[in-house]
């Protein structure tokens, strides 16, 4: 195990670089000067210049062909991507063109926030998705299942920002129950540990701002939640089925075993196979596609920051952002592969 | 039995945090500020003294707010609390009045202004303002080897209104006449000067502040330092700034405790805030919105006075747009009136000129282009176009930023209409406006095909560089509110009266001797009365040449509940809001 999961952690170098190449070039190929757009409207041509050569921008993206034919191995070498890749190898992942702010600094406040956001939504949709896939297979073409699966289809094809804006109006205009936007009443107060509200709260005993903190999340959750709890019902309710069929379940249920210890012990587990694949790639998802939920609600994280960067062409913005998202996504989809391990005995990695 | 466990307490655990949520509002309150000890121990939350909280949701965060080195409205809403000009403008007007300044007196030949300094103010970090002070903040913004003139940082405003930087800037000095009073020496007359004083980006910080911050000064952790009616707090980005009353201000108190920005980027959950009172005020609502706005009997809507316009502009490399009679029938062919009736509403003025009615040299005596389109087809008739335009041919070469030719002279392309891919204060829906416009050419014979270029900083930098090949939808928001900086900033920006006017990319290629020439007079005129009328000429001609095609000029709305008066919306530079009263 420990020798997979180094092999592992080495392949993700390859896929991490191959996503710094892609992003790095698909962002160069839209046009638009970052320059520009730091500068806006009244910029001289001077000063867009010396932007351009202070950020980097006047060097080619990748090598220098020019200087290598004059035997300038130095300036051969010396393009964006390689002095972007120096930065990176020392933990530097630049600053923003726009704000002038280090990339870092702006990550750690806002990706704990996505975190926090996605892995709620997350808990929600596995706590309830499952369940409901279970009872659905278990109560076959009966009413449940029907009610279920209609809301799941429901719940697939809603589209998160009319859902939100419902929430908003149902919640917070006229229940009351839920404040709109951010993630805690700004005169509160919470000493940073993980940056995670709920943990931080917890942690240092502010248990009104955990209550706060909570209902600041609830109605992003709800709404960012939706989509992965129906598809992990519909998964875990089709997988159910397949398994039901098989014959050992037929033994179990023939060596007169009662139907819940069939469906948890000898059912789920096998069951929960691909259910797991799924849940690995909407975390990733819900990581990387916040942004419709986080513009709704004003949720501080990742998504609209680098969604603006984009339009703004604030490029070490967009570089950070999507590689700490593709750093995210591999990570999770090798714990997904290491829990398959768990689930099943049969799979052994070497 | 383990996992149905599991699933159990999870699913008990999501209910039970919606139950909490669900408990009734809790009073907020405010904790100590974080303790230095690295163990974390509880923090008891203890009662805060009612605070008296003014919360405005915005659509975006600031970029930063150290104001000389920004160009964003959300940057300027912050520091205009945080930081004084010299001048400032009038309250709901565009006239400069003293601020951190008693006064400024020009010499004869305006070529110097003494400037009276206020007395007694302290700066936030309790610093005093005095001459140094100022020397010290224009001296960083000008010079380029200013020890605080940071090379990653842009100061582009001062060289857009002051000329330059270094030797090249209109300002060639400023001196300490005593601790109160500073002399500034132009290197000729400059008719707007308080009016670029009083811009929101030449406000005074401290320098003692910026000494002690460096770059950092204006980040998010050290905010800004000046000497206005509020204080900087705190700034969680992209959730909320906050500032606090300046007991000290030399002006009186502010009326209120805290001011929170607070972003809300989407407009519709913006609103929604409002009604649901998690916030005080707003602005850039939808039109749905705004029309129930006006049926909330909890809500009332101010309007920002006008100073902005929206224009349709021809690329001069089309041979065709050479023709002013083609350029009539376009100015005749699109109903303006019905347009701003539709998409602005009654907040919407449509534009018989550049200018904005409430800006000095607003010439009303001009005769606007009236609808009609018979009249168009004539105009294209007598150009040589009797049965309509739909194609136009390239008049010389024209290359991009790189020297590649994009069009080839003599080329023919199809008309094209290019529409603004997003939208702006001067206009609410782009796209829709935009079909609405070809729609009304298309029935005067002139058939435009409605062309997306890209979005945002792609149609700016085609226009930058004269490639949107056709007409153009774009706009103007004034910066000092002085016809200067409207119209030579398009139509002159010579700098002297023999200098030759030469066809700009970014302006659609277009040049007009006489009107540049007319712009500089007016510049270096500290007369207002000779200003004016020599501005009142220049829209005349501008006019007569339809160089564009004003379309309107739009009153950005602001809602607020009924418990928020006092708030004073500028038509230039930052709000006021230390009238601002919130009732219980």
């Amino acid at each position: 195990m420990t020798r997979y999961l180094i092999r592992r952690l080495i392949s993700m170098i390859p896929t991490l670089l191959g996503v710094t190449v892609i992003v790095f070039l698909l962002l160069r190929l839209i046009p638009g000067d970052p320059a520009v757009a730091m500068l806006g409207e009244h910029a001289s041509q001077e000063n867009v210049q010396r932007i351009r050569e202070q950020l980097g921008l006047n060097r080619p993206l990748f090598l220098d062909r020019e200087a290598l034919k004059q035997g300038d191995l130095k300036g051969f070498l010396d393009s964006q991507y390689i002095r972007f890749l120096g930065r990176l190898v020392q933990g530097d992942l630049g600053a923003s063109i726009h704000r002038r702010i280090p990339i870092a600094t702006e990550l750690r406040q806002r990706f704990p926030a996505t975190v926090e956001l996605a892995l709620a939504a997350m808990v929600v949709a596995v706590a309830l998705g499952i369940p409901i896939g279970i009872i659905s297979a278990a109560r076959r073409n009966t009413w449940i299942d029907s009610l279920s699966m209609v809301g799941a289809l429901i719940g697939v094809s809603m589209p998160i920002f009319w859902l939100g804006l419902m929430e908003i109006m149902l919640f917070a205009v006229i229940l009351n129950w839920f404040p709109i936007g951010g993630r805690l009443d700004h005169a509160m107060e919470v000493r940073r540990i993980t940056g995670l509200l709920l943990v931080d709260t917890v942690l240092t005993g502010q248990w009104e701002a955990f209550v706060d903190a909570v209902k600041h999340l609830a109605m992003p959750v709800m709404a960012l939640a939706t989509i992965p709890l129906a598809i992990i019902a519909r998964m875990t309710r089709a997988s159910m089925l397949e398994v039901l069929q098989e014959d050992y379940i037929r033994t179990a249920r023939a060596k007169g075993l009662h139907q819940r210890l069939v469906l948890f012990r000898h059912a789920l587990k096998n069951a929960l196979l691909p259910v797991v694949t799924i849940i690995g790639l909407q975390t990733g998802n819900l990581l990387a596609g916040a942004i419709l939920t986080e513009t709704i609600f004003a949720w501080p994280g990742i998504g609209k920051w680098v969604y603006d960067a984009i339009i703004g062409r604030d490029y070490p913005v967009v570089q950070g952002g999507t590689l700490l998202i593709a750093l995210v996504f591999v990570l999770v989809n090798l714990l997904v592969d290491i829990s398959y391990a768990a689930l099943d005995p049969r799979i052994h990695y070497e | 039995m383990k996992l149905l466990r599991v699933f159990t307490a999870l699913t008990v655990g999501a209910l039970l945090l919606g139950l909490i949520a669900c408990r009734p509002t809790a009073t907020p309150t405010t904790a100590p500020p974080p303790a230095a000890t690295a163990a974390p121990t509880p923090v008891p939350p203890t009662k805060a003294p009612e605070v008296v909280r003014f919360i405005f949701g915005r659509g975006g965060d600031s970029v930063q707010l150290d104001a000389a080195i920004v160009t964003d409205g959300e940057s300027f809403r912050v520091t205009g609390q945080c930081l004084e000009p010299l001048y400032q403008y009038e309250p709901g007007s565009t006239k400069p009045v003293p601020a951190l300044a008693e006064e400024c007196v020009p010499n004869e030949a305006a070529t110097e202004w003494t400037c009276k300094l206020r007395k007694g103010v302290k700066f936030h970090d309790g610093t005093d303002f005095n001459a140094d002070a100022v020397i010290f903040n224009f001296e960083r913004w000008r010079f380029t080897n200013h020890p605080y003139h940071f090379p990653s940082q842009v100061f582009e405003y001062y060289e857009y209104m002051w000329g330059g930087f270094d030797d090249a800037s209109l300002i060639t000095a400023v001196e300490k006449v005593d601790d109160y009073t500073v002399k500034f020496t132009l290197a000729q007359p400059l008719a707007p000067f308080l009016a670029n004083l009083a811009m929101d980006m030449f406000a005074i910080s401290s320098p003692t502040a910026i000494q002690k911050y460096g770059e950092k000064y204006g980040m998010p952790e050290v905010g800004c330092v000046g000497t206005g009616p509020f204080k900087f707090k705190e700034w969680v980005e992209g959730d909320h700034i906050t500032v606090v009353a300046n007991d000290e201000y030399w002006g009186g108190r502010p009326k209120i405790d805290e001011i929170v920005w607070r972003v809300i980027p989407d407009d519709s959950a913006r609103f929604l805030a409002l009604k649901a009172g998690d916030i005080h005020a707003t602005e850039q609502a939808t039109v749905e919105d705004l029309a129930a706005a006006e049926a909330d009997p909890n809500l009332y809507i101010l309007t920002r006075p006008a100073l902005n316009t929206a224009y349709l502009a021809f690329n001069y490399k089309i041979k065709e747009f050479q023709d002013v009679r083609v350029r009539r029938a376009v100015a005749h062919a699109i109903n303006r009136q019905a347009l701003v009736q539709n998409f602005y509403g009654k907040y919407g003025l449509v534009a018989k000129t550049f200018l904005p009615p409430l800006v000095m040299g607003y010439n009303d005596a001009i005769q606007d282009w009236e609808y009609n389109p018979n009249l168009s087809r004539q105009l294209l008739a007598e150009a040589g176009f009797p049965d309509g335009l739909s194609e136009v041919t390239i008049a010389e070469d024209v290359p991009d930023a790189g020297g590649n030719i994009v069009y080839k002279a003599g080329d023919k392309i199809p008309l094209k209409f290019y529409y603004m891919p997003v939208t702006r204060f001067y206009y609410p829906s782009p796209k829709e406006i935009g079909e609405a416009m070809a729609a009304d050419l298309a029935k005067a014979g002139i058939n435009a095909q409605l062309e997306l270029a890209g979005d945002w900083p792609t149609y700016l930098s085609l226009r930058r560089n004269g490639l949107l090949m056709g007409l153009y939808m774009l706009g103007w928001g004034g910066d000092n509110g002085d016809p200067d900086n409207f119209l030579n900033y398009f139509f002159g920006g010579l700098s002297s009266e023999d200098e030759v006017k030469e066809p700009a990319g970014r302006e659609g290629w277009y040049a007009n001797q006489e009107v540049a020439v007319l712009l500089y007079k007016a510049l270096v005129n500290p007369n207002p009365a000779e200003r004016e009328a020599l501005y009142k000429q220049a829209e005349q001609l501008l006019h007569d040449d339809v160089a564009r095609i004003w379309i309107a000029h739009n009153q950005t709305p602001l809602i607020f509940s009924k418990k928020v008066t006092g708030y004073v919306p500028q038509p230039v530079g930052a709000d006021y809001y230390r009238w601002v009263e919130i009732q219980p």
